[in-house]
């Protein structure tokens, strides 16, 4: 069991009519890093989906930390859900809540008590440089401080995969390069199983990593 | 502001038909009350040749509660008290019987003529008197106030909902990002919809206490000041303290329907 994702022929769609994904093979192991590539629309963040379970696979086989994607049950994906960290191309943070609040949404889920959360979200907003910014509300936030707190909340619980989707999209060096750092650190440290969609693959990277590319057809590729 | 808009929007209507419910049972209480002494306050008249008892009345129909005797001496004597006693058995013996009947309910014009006609089916019964005229200016009058109030009530209620339904789309647009959110993260259902329960709980409660005091003041200085005898002569029983536990389950209730609904419907996209 020691892979962490499994993809077995897998196709992915939206509404049965055109293949996003299609007849992709492929293993992530654990603690591995991958970076996903590929053009705009050949279906990268469509791919992630399918990883926390909010895309069923039509043909083939998608197999996440040991349960079959095709046939979880409401309840199990939930649990599995707990255990992973997702940063969206958007952000996707709860703008009615502040920094610190969004921070720990995945130990607020998970029942921890205030105390915890105050302390992990003082540690977290510490490591992606936004110390001080706890109270702010997410729209008072730059793109890339906003992203920052997306990867904070990933984090925050220690998942034992992350699922990243542009995390430096549109963001300056220094944004990027904490993010970088931060998820490096995660992978080399934790053992986190890292997966990052990106359009650019970092120049320094200083740890090896698995390259899946996925062309306009919507086969994926082992680069290396 | 943007607070109060918030809140404002589903209390206004939540009140709206906590309002409308508690008339229904307002009135359904008053108008049954009413009814009640039209009901005691009317009776029939039937002249039986024989000697009739409650139970062959009630056999012929239903409706009969209950029957009197009207005594021939005071009829007799109402019409000449000179008259002496031989005379008098004699005149007793020729007159038919006079029964004065209520009925259980209280019935319209033609629930009447269907009481009298079964009587008259019996041929021991040689006339029946139902003071329709009477009766049906009451009753006419009665109807009359009890179907625009009824009518009133519909239409505030469908108002009330059709507002709710508004909000929904509103409570959707409003929530359903950070549902969808805590969703992927694994949230469960009662964590998902908290936020909104707590917001829609809150309004509930602050619904049925403006809805209870709205009827307070009605009750208190309306109704009290009105001409509207139905209302005024049954102003106890308009509202209890037991209205209010009603209302406020009504409320909640209905609240707690409208969040459901929107949690269940935000897609997972
Ligand atoms: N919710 C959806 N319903 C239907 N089709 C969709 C949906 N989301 C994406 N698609 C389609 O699926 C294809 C792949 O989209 P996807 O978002 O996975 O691309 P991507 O590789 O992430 O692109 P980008 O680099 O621009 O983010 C696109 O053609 C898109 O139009
Ligand atoms: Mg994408």
């Amino acid at each position: 069991m020691s892979n962490i994702i499994l993809a077995r022929n897998l196709s992915l769609t939206y509404d049965n009519e055109e293949k996003i994904i299609s007849d992709a093979t492929f293993s992530v192991r654990k603690g591995e890093f991958v970076f996903i590539t590929g053009p705009s629309g050949s279906g990268k963040s469509t791919l992630l989906k399918s990883f926390y379970g909010n895309l069923k696979p039509v043909e083939g086989k998608l197999i996440m930390g040991g349960l079959d994607m095709l046939t979880i049950t409401k309840p199990k994906l939930q649990e599995l859900r707990t255990h992973l960290g997702i940063v969206f191309q958007d952000y996707r943070l709860i703008n009615e809540w502040t920094v610190e609040r969004n921070v720990v949404l995945p130990l607020w889920i998970a029942g921890y008590s205030k105390e915890v959360q105050a302390t992990q979200a003082k540690r977290l907003l510490h490591h992606v440089k936004l110390s001080g910014k706890e109270h702010k509300y997410p729209l008072e936030l730059s793109g890339g401080e906003q992203q920052r707190v997306g990867v904070a909340r990933a984090l925050a619980k220690n998942p034992f995969l992350i699922l990243a989707d542009e995390p430096t999209g549109n963001l300056d060096e220094y944004s990027s390069n904490v993010i970088w750092d931060l998820l490096e650190n995660a992978c080399q440290q934790l053992d986190t199983t890292v997966v990052v969609v990106t359009h650019r693959i970092p120049t320094i990277f200083n740890i090896p990593y698995k390259h899946l590319q996925i062309d306009s057809k919507g086969k994926v590729h082992e680069v290396h | 502001m943007r607070f109060i808009k918030q809140h404002i929007s589903i209390i206004f209507p939540l009140v709206a038909i906590l309002l409308g419910l508690e008339f229904f049972i307002v009135f359904d209480r008053a108008t049954k009350n009413y009814e009640e002494s039209l009901r005691d306050g009317y009776a029939m008249l039937v002249v039986a040749k024989d000697e009739m008892s409650i139970d062959d009345f009630k056999a012929w129909d239903s409706h009969v509660y209950r029957v009197a005797e009207i005594e021939k001496e005071s009829i007799v004597s109402r019409v000449d008290t000179t008259l002496n006693k031989d005379k008098v058995t004699t005149i007793h013996e020729r007159m038919p019987n006079f029964y004065s009947i209520k009925l259980d309910s209280y019935l319209d014009d033609e629930g009447l003529e269907g009481v009298k006609q079964n009587f008259l089916k019996s041929d021991k019964v040689a006339r029946v008197e139902t003071f329709d005229t009477v009766h049906r200016s009451n009753y006419g009058l009665f109807s009359f106030i009890k179907f625009s109030f009824q009518t009133f009530i519909i239409f505030m209620s469908m108002l009330g909902f059709f507002l709710i339904i508004k909000q929904m789309e509103v409570w959707n647009y409003l929530h359903a990002d950070r549902m969808k959110v805590m969703n992927i993260f694994g949230a469960s259902l009662f964590l998902r919809s908290k936020v909104l329960i707590n917001l829609a709980f809150i309004d509930a409660i602050i619904s049925a206490m403006l809805a209870s005091a709205i009827f307070y003041i009605i009750q208190n200085s309306w109704v009290r000041g009105s001409n509207i005898a139905i209302l005024k002569d049954n102003i106890d029983k308009l509202f209890s303290a037991y209205d209010i536990f009603s209302l406020i389950m009504a409320s909640i209730a209905i609240a707690m329907v409208a969040v459901f609904l929107v949690v269940i419907n935000v897609k997972e996209e």
